[in-house]
């Protein structure tokens, strides 16, 4: 195998293929972030991750004071299908080599 | 270019309601499509939900671009029935009362935007329907 | 194509399409296309409550650009199969690239 093509980051989606088995940042649309283990990805971005933990923000009110604030709602998938084009960017993970 | 769409081959001369991008539904018998998922309904009506409300308008033959498409359901005549509870109103009263839910969305939305905006987030409005 | 691939993979099992209008649906998955339009069967509408429209529905066709999620049955999906083949079609949609690049050049030549 091609070890130049292999290992080195030519063109943005190279960084996505060396992320594959990885756990991955995903920010989103809406404000949803997602973290999962990266298991398959095509050209626009499509992506099926593993174990996810999904973060979104959303307005609360506090049940006291009646105020609203910015809260953090989270919930955790096993096997999940992202669609692409609601993907504004990937992180790959921190690597301590 | 294979036919995209093909799966919709079932669903001729079948009663469809059809979701579109921006909330409407329409319910017609779907006589053709093809691979955008471009459909032509025949005795078409609107009806507009309003909580436990509803209420519908005639409107004949339409042709819907594939692109405003979210969801084609198929009506099932034996859950038809338990849309009965539904109450049917009439059609200037829903859109009374359309208007009125439409304000108050509008109003929160425009609320929790000031929230985030304030906080220095942006948003991305769910009544933006580009976005969808 | 790899995900078309899939999903043809995942036919007649239960899975839950998220749409980008929040709307959740789970229902046995029929049949899908290269859109990745999908088919669903015996549907069940989460939060049935808000969305009176999807009442008298049993089958419904959803438009593959209005979905943002699907959640997937985890028993069901090869990981080690997806990422061979994430590599492989990565690897498929370079090579098309780089004749379409050289196509380009030799053409500017003459």
């Amino acid at each position: 195998m091609d070890k130049k093509e292999e290992g080195t980051v030519e063109e943005p989606l190279d960084l996505i293929r060396l992320s594959l088995d990885e756990r991955i940042f995903v920010k989103m649309r809406q404000d949803r972030e997602l973290k999962g283990k990266l298991h398959a990805y095509d050209q626009h971005l499509n992506m099926i991750l593993s174990d996810v933990e999904e973060t979104m923000k959303v307005v609360q009110i506090d049940s006291d004071t009646g105020e609203e604030f910015i809260g953090t709602e989270k919930r955790n998938i096993k096997m999940l299908f992202v669609r692409g084009d609601g993907v504004i960017l990937i992180s790959p993970p921190l690597r301590t080599s | 270019m294979s036919f995209g769409s093909s799966s919709l081959g079932d669903e001729v001369d079948k009663k469809l309601i059809v979701v579109l991008r921006d909330g409407k539904k329409f319910i017609g018998t779907m006589r053709t499509f093809d691979q955008f998922a471009n459909i032509v309904l025949q005795d078409t009506i609107e009806r507009v939900y309003v909580g436990d409300c509803y209420s519908d308008k005639s409107l004949g033959v339409f042709f819907i671009r594939g692109d405003n498409v979210v969801i084609l359901g198929e009506i099932d005549p034996d859950k038809e029935v338990q849309e009965k509870r539904l109450q049917k109103v009439s059609w200037d009263e829903i859109q009374k009362l359309y208007e009125l839910e439409k304000q108050k969305k509008e109003e929160e939305e425009q609320l929790k935007r000031k929230i985030m905006t304030d906080s220095g987030l942006t948003i991305d409005s769910i009544l933006n329907i580009d976005e969808f | 194509m790899l995900f078309f691939s899939f999903y043809k993979t995942l036919v007649g099992k239960e899975i839950t399409v998220e749409l980008k209008n929040d709307l959740s649906i789970t229902g046995l998955l029929q049949s899908v296309d290269q859109f990745l339009n999908i088919k669903l069967k015996d549907i069940k509408v989460n939060e049935e409550e808000k969305y009176p429209y999807m009442i008298s529905v049993q089958n419904c066709f959803i438009r593959g650009s209005v979905v943002r999620y699907v959640h997937l049955p985890a028993g069901d999906v090869d990981v080690e199969t997806l990422q061979d083949h994430s590599r492989l079609e990565a690897r498929e949609q370079k090579k098309v690239q780089q004749q379409a690049q050289q196509q380009a050049q030799q053409a500017q030549q003459k």
